[in-house]
Parts: structure tokens; sequence; C-alpha cells
């Protein structure tokens, strides 16, 4: 467990030598400025069933911070250390195959959580300056953050499996990112084709639907299904990357 | 300390280690010598635990490589042939790190930290980020980590190369002072090394073992090669007359120009015959520009061992 946490703070440390922490920091704040304009916007048209933490995590903007996210997170955490070469480096210290990748992906985890921080934060400034008027239901806060995080776990296993699978970062972003959109597409397909298809296929896609998920989350409704499809998959997806890791070093 | 039995690594569909066997005993500086893919940076990661064997058996320190990676890991100093590193760490910060990894702490820790910046004279980079080190510098980082935890074996791939001559004698020094302690097997293409720190060699070629021997009695069938080259404005006899010189096994005569010739003499073992040319010439009043003897190469080596055993393709 000791090397675990070595290698954790190690992997933090990584991230904020290098400017992408910031870069990623940065933009994610501008986007998550954008979403709250947006949300005001519709606020300002009149009277909306939605909240305003609804409207925040319904804007195009937010999309667009969900996407450029992820690959820019995690295409470093092996691919990097394999072009280097330092993967050798590090697998003939004594340490164990899973300590490497959790420790990479925590950090990764992490790191996500912090981007979070100043949407957060917007919302506690609204609040202050408008003197509570603006209705802030602490269900739909606490969904909010909570599918957040659990999409943040999925689709960063993604990115971390991507990045296992080449020594280019450039590669593994593109990876990431087009499983990440595919699986976004998947659950836009109801929208795009419409309920022209049976009752049963309609639910089964639903099932896969982030914009679905985000819509019962933010309104304040938790649902476990979600829950347990986006971690089962990201415990899968590390799995995976322990057979890539493992099988570079073992292969015949 | 290292006992290989058969050992075979199918790497990239070829045969990069075949049938290799051999034992390193405690406290022997070995030397690993063979030519740029020979196979012994891949036998060097097999005994680090990097990859496994195909076949075959590996123990280091009495442990098996493939069923106990870890406690062989924990016994091996091992420092890859790029020595690679992380290049966004200060140095003192990586070996810190690298040290917590192989589990040094507290006292510990700050002692080693500091023993093997100073035996590997890397004290005065200490603060400066391994991005901006010269090769030599970072060659001596990944030494000085290999030596972290005091293993009792160390796995150096080519731990001189990139280092100006100074630092080349340095690194020598180090090694033999550690030898008591340490066991270590050390790769390299220079013959010079070998002869200068191993107590053995180990040559290697397309994944076989070529030689395996002390470099002494090794040096002994490398004078096999011994020639001596020789320009003299002579008659046509001069072959002849070179030939029947007690020594010489075989002369190869090349025209030069303004009516010079060059011979090559093929000498046999153990003997110098430059003095009895030198008398020969006076004798028959040859005009001599030239006369030097070529001491053998480790390219003849290579090309005499491989001739005599070829690689066989899988």
């Amino acid at each position: 467990m000791r090397i675990f946490w070595v290698l954790l703070k190690k992997e933090l440390r990584t991230f904020f030598v290098s400017p992408m922490a910031y870069i990623v920091l940065a933009l994610a704040m501008v986007l998550n400025g954008f979403c709250l304009r947006a949300a005001l916007s519709v606020l300002e048209r009149g009277p909306s069933e939605g909240s305003i933490v609804t409207w925040t995590f319904h804007a195009m903007w937010f999309w667009l911070s969900y996407f450029f996210v992820f690959p820019l997170l995690t295409m470093r955490l092996f691919a990097e250390e394999k072009k280097m070469g330092t993967l050798e480096t590090l697998f003939t210290a004594p340490v164990r195959t899973w300590q490497v990748i959790w420790s990479k992906y925590l950090a990764a985890v992490l790191i996500y959580c912090m981007l979070w921080v100043p949407s957060g934060l917007n919302f506690l400034l609204i609040d202050w300056i408008t003197a509570g008027q603006v209705e802030m239901p602490a269900g739909a806060l606490k969904g909010s953050y909570l599918v957040l995080f659990v999409m943040g776990l999925f689709n960063l296993a993604i990115g971390c499996f991507a990045s296992s699978l080449t020594s280019n970062q450039i590669i593994a972003a593109v990876i990431a990112f087009t499983a990440s959109l595919l699986h976004f597409l998947t659950g836009m397909f109801i929208s795009v084709i419409g309920r022209k298809v049976s009752e049963s296929f309609v639910d089964i896609i639903n099932y896969f639907a982030s914009t679905e998920h985000i819509r019962t989350f933010t309104a304040g409704l938790i649902d476990t299904r979600p829950l347990v499809y986006y971690t089962s998959f990201a415990l899968l997806l590390l799995a995976f990357t322990h057979q890539v890791v493992e099988y570079r070093r073992w292969k015949p | 300390m290292i006992a290989v039995h058969d050992l075979t690594k199918l790497y990239a569909g070829r045969m990069a280690v075949n049938h290799v066997s051999f034992q390193v005993e405690p406290g022997q500086i070995v030397g690993f010598l063979g030519p740029n893919g020979a196979g012994k940076s891949t036998t060097m990661r097999i005994l680090a635990g990097y990859m496994p064997p195909t076949s075959g058996h590996v123990a280091v320190n009495g442990h098996d490589v493939f069923r106990e990676s870890l406690a062989v890991r924990r016994s091996v100093g091992y420092m890859p042939e790029t020595a690679p590193l992380y290049t966004d760490m200060r140095v003192k910060e990586y070996l810190r790190f690298r040290g917590e990894l192989k589990g040094l702490r507290g006292r510990d820790m700050r002692r080693r930290v500091g023993e093997v910046m100073e035996l590997c004279s890397v004290t005065d980079v200490r603060r400066r980020l391994i991005a901006n080190l010269s090769k030599g510098y970072r060659q001596r980082v990944a030494l000085a980590d290999a030596l972290l935890h005091e293993p009792p074996l160390l796995i150096l791939d080519e731990p001189t190369s990139g280092l100006d001559p100074v630092q080349i004698r340095q690194v020598r020094e180090l090694l033999r002072s550690l030898r008591p302690a340490h066991t270590i097997l050390l790769s390299t293409h220079i013959l010079q090394e070998v002869e200068n720190l191993c107590d053995r060699v180990i040559m290697i070629h397309h994944g076989r073992v070529l030689a395996d021997d002390t470099p002494e009695r090794l040096t002994a069938r490398l004078r096999t090669l011994t020639e001596v080259y020789l320009e003299v404005r002579a008659g046509t006899q001069a072959v002849a007359d070179l030939e029947t010189l007690a020594g010489v096994r075989k002369v190869v005569e090349e025209p030069a120009e303004g009516g010079w010739s060059r011979h090559v003499l093929r000498v046999e073992p153990g003997r110098d015959v430059r003095e009895d040319v030198m008398m020969l010439a006076r004798e028959r009043g040859w005009e001599l520009r030239e006369l030097h003897r070529r001491l053998p190469s480790l390219e003849d080596v290579f090309i005499e061992l491989a001739a005599a055993e070829p690689a066989r393709t899988v």
C-alpha cells in the first residue's frame, strides 16, 4: 500500500509540474462560466420547470468540456512512459502492476474532481449575490455532482485503457475521444431517429444515454442503474488495461 | 548468484536468445560482450525481471525470475541501456522517489541518497532538472538509482556508453570498488573495458554463447589473428622469402604504386616476427618503408567466432 501512495503522489506531481493540469483547469473554468451564463439566460426568459443547476448541465458548453477533458487528462498516463522507456525502470523496481495502474487512474480521477470545484463555487457565488433568490435544490446539486463523478470514472477508464494501447499520446487521445463520443452518440440515437423503434429497444438505448442520465440526476433523481453501469464499466476497462500492460511484458 | 539454464527468448518473431546457459558466482564481475542485437539486452531484461523467458530456467539470488519476480527485482539493481529517467524531476527528487519504491525510508533514505550521489559524482547537479542534464550525467543518475537499495546483484546494460574518457575511468573505478560486496553483470562492446574490469567474459552473438572464459584466456585466443603489415620495394622472391620465416603461416601480397608492394603476414599465436622480417630485409637489401603489427580488434574475434559457429535462424 505504501508503494501505491508513493506512485500516486508522483502521478499527481507530474500533472502539476507540467502545464497540462493548468491548461485543462483553465479551460474547464471558462466553459463552466459559459454553462452558467447559458443557464441564467434560460431563466431570464421566464419561468421554467428546471432549476439553475439543471440548465447549467444542459448547456451545449457542458458537453464541449465533457469531451475534451478526458483525453487530455489520460493520454499521457502510459503512452508517455512507454515512449520515454521509463516503464522499464518502473517495472524493474519492486512494484506490482495493479499499483501502477490504480495510481495513474486515481490521479486522473482526483484531477478530474478538482475541475468541478470552480463550478460549485459558481453556484455559491450566485446564491450569495442574489441572497438566495435563485432556487438551488440540494437534491439537484448532489445528483449532478454524483453523476458527473461516475461519468468521469467511466470516461477516464476509457482514456486510461487507450493510453495503455500505444506509445503515442496523440493516438491515445484520439482513441479516447472517439470512444467517448461513440458512447455519447449511442445514447443520442433515439433523439436522432425518433421513437420509430420498439419500446424495449428505446429502453435499452436509454440505459446507455448520458444525456438521459444527466436529465434525471440534475433533476435530483438518484437512479442506481447508471451508477452501476458506469462504475462496472470503469472496472472492466481497468481490468483490460491491466491485461494490456501485463501482455506487453509477458508476451511470447 | 545467477543461474541461467537453457534460456530461450522469442522476441518480435525472432530468436533473440537461443539456448543460453551460464552461471555467475557471487562477487564476480562478468562482462557480456557482443555486437548490437546479439541478445545482451534481452538476456539482461529477463534477469532483471522485466520480461519472462520463452523457455528455460533463470534464477537470480535463488529466486525464479518468473514466479518470484518481486523478490528478484528487490535483489537486483538494473540499469537499462538508454538510462530512461523522468525528465521532469530533479536529480535528488528522482533518487528519493526511486528509493521509496525500493522500500527505503527515513534516515536510511537520506544516507543512501547522499552516498550514491557521491559515488556517482552527481551531487553537484542534485537540484538540476534531469531534462537539462547531459547524457553523461543522466547515465550516472541511472547508475546511482541502480545502486540505491544496495542490491547484491547489479545488472548494467552498457554503463559507460555516452560517457567521456574521464567519466569512463571513474565508472570503472567505482565498479571495481563495489566488487567484494556486489556481483556485477555488465554488457559492453568495448574489448578494453572487459580486459580492465571483468573476471569473466561471456561472448554472445546471434543469441548464442560463443565463449565463456577469463579475459586472459580469451585474449590468448585472439592472438591467433595477429597480422604483420609490411611495405617493401623488393624482388619477386619476397613472398617466398617471407614464407620461410619461422612462425609465418601465410603471406598475401598486394601491389602498391611506384614499385612498392604491401605484404600481409598471418602469424602463429604468441609469436612476434617483426625483428625477423627486419633482419631478412637487411640481408636481402630490400627497401623497407613500413612495418607494423596489427593487434586483433573485437570485430576480428566476432568474425572468427561467428564464422566457426554460424547462426541458426528459427
